[in-house]
């Protein structure tokens, strides 16, 4: 690709070092060189100047190249210096594993920390309380006009009056204490039976 | 191109321990580099000074080169900063440049006087160059580098080395031509 460079300013390369311009720039200053006898005379003069500075001699007087080598392989060492990288290449391998103990550890610690905090199961210690003595389990209830003390502890005899109805109960021996309509429910004939029951029952905290 | 770089092997054995190739990479650019840097420093045994640190410096960056620039261009390029870096910490221990008439031998033939006083008319007027240009110049002809390599040194595109490589012949004619017409 064709820079866009004046012709005229790529001579200098042109006189200098022609394979060092592009085939297409060579050919752009070669059309420029034919069509302007002015830049011919140029080229010309150009090249006279870069003779002229290459016969210049260099400066100053050159060192001995010999000692001049041997103090640089002095002075660089024997050691061939290795990448920054690999004087670190160590690092990966040990802050993995210092990493993966540090892990373990507050692993470790956190599980301890956890099983300090968990309250452990301890057996209930046996009570030293005296034994409540047994509430007067008496419940006022209005029975047929009338207000009757029931015997809660008596519960069982309603349970074997009342037919099973739920089988999932718990415990149809004992007299349901938060339900006892039981009673309303009881019909003529069942009332009666409660009634004699009670009545034969030792009169210890039965009916008054 | 990087490929057809005849040092990059020698770079290449350098990184993987050879210290030898070190040796031969030495022998193939101390001259080079030392003829650079004495353009800056005018003193033959600080340009080999600075030269033997150049290459101190060169060998232990070695192994951080990345083969975007020739081997040749990036000696050339440390050899340049070790100039400079030295040009700051003895600037007022530089002597004043003598100047060119001085270095013309005492009694010199007629022809020789002549061909004297081209070289040093020649020396003034580079000298006189804009930084770039001379730079371009001085690497381009005396160094012998490619204009890839010139670019690569001067920090610019290789057409822009060109171009300035051609003004500043032309700013070295024009010089020349004042001259002459005095």
């Amino acid at each position: 690709m064709p820079s866009e460079i004046d012709p005229a300013e790529l001579l200098t390369a042109y006189a200098d070092g022609i394979a060092e311009i592009t085939p297409e720039d060579r050919r752009r200053v070669d059309a420029a060189l034919a069509a302007a006898p002015g830049l011919r005379d140029e080229h010309a003069a150009i090249a006279g100047v870069l003779d002229q500075l290459r016969a210049l001699p260099g400066e100053g007087g050159e060192p001995d190249w010999a000692a001049m080598e041997r103090s640089i392989r002095a002075a660089v060492g024997a050691e061939v210096p290795r990448p920054w990288w690999r004087r670190w290449q160590w690092l990966a391998p040990a802050t993995t594993l210092v990493t993966a103990m540090a892990v373990l550890v507050v692993v470790m610690w956190t599980r301890e920390l956890a099983t300090v905090a968990r309250p452990r199961p301890v057996a209930p210690a046996p009570s030293k309380l005296e034994p409540v003595a047994a509430v007067d389990d008496v419940v006022a209830l209005w029975l047929d006009g009338a207000e009757v003390d029931i015997d809660v502890g008596k519960a069982a005899a309603f349970a074997a009056l009342e037919p099973a109805e739920d089988d999932a109960a718990p415990d149809d021996s004992l007299l349901p204490i938060d339900d006892l309509a039981i009673v309303d429910r009881l019909d003529a004939d069942g009332l009666a039976r409660a009634e004699h029951w009670l009545a034969a029952a030792e009169p210890r905290k039965g009916l008054k | 191109m990087t490929a057809a770089d005849p040092d990059l092997e020698l770079a290449e054995r350098v990184r993987a321990g050879e210290r030898a190739a070190f040796d031969v990479l030495v022998r193939r650019h101390q001259k080079g580099m030392w003829r650079l840097i004495r353009r800056y420093v005018k003193s033959d045994a600080d340009a080999a000074d600075i030269t033997q640190l150049a290459f101190v410096r060169a060998f232990r960056g070695l192994t951080g080169f990345r083969g975007t620039a020739t081997v040749r261009s990036w000696l050339y390029r440390i050899a340049i900063n070790c100039a400079l870096s030295w040009l700051r910490d003895h600037r007022r221990e530089q002597p004043a440049e003598i100047a060119e008439e001085a270095l013309v031998d005492d009694n010199p033939a007629p022809a020789a006087l002549a061909a004297g006083d081209d070289r040093a008319r020649l020396r003034k007027a580079i000298a006189q160059l804009p930084p770039k240009q001379k730079l371009v110049l001085e690497l381009r002809v005396f160094d012998d580098l490619s204009f890839r390599e010139v670019a690569e040194l001067a920090d610019c595109s290789e057409n822009t080395a060109k171009v300035n490589f051609h003004y500043a012949v032309k700013r070295l004619r024009d010089i020349l031509g004042g001259e002459h017409a005095l």
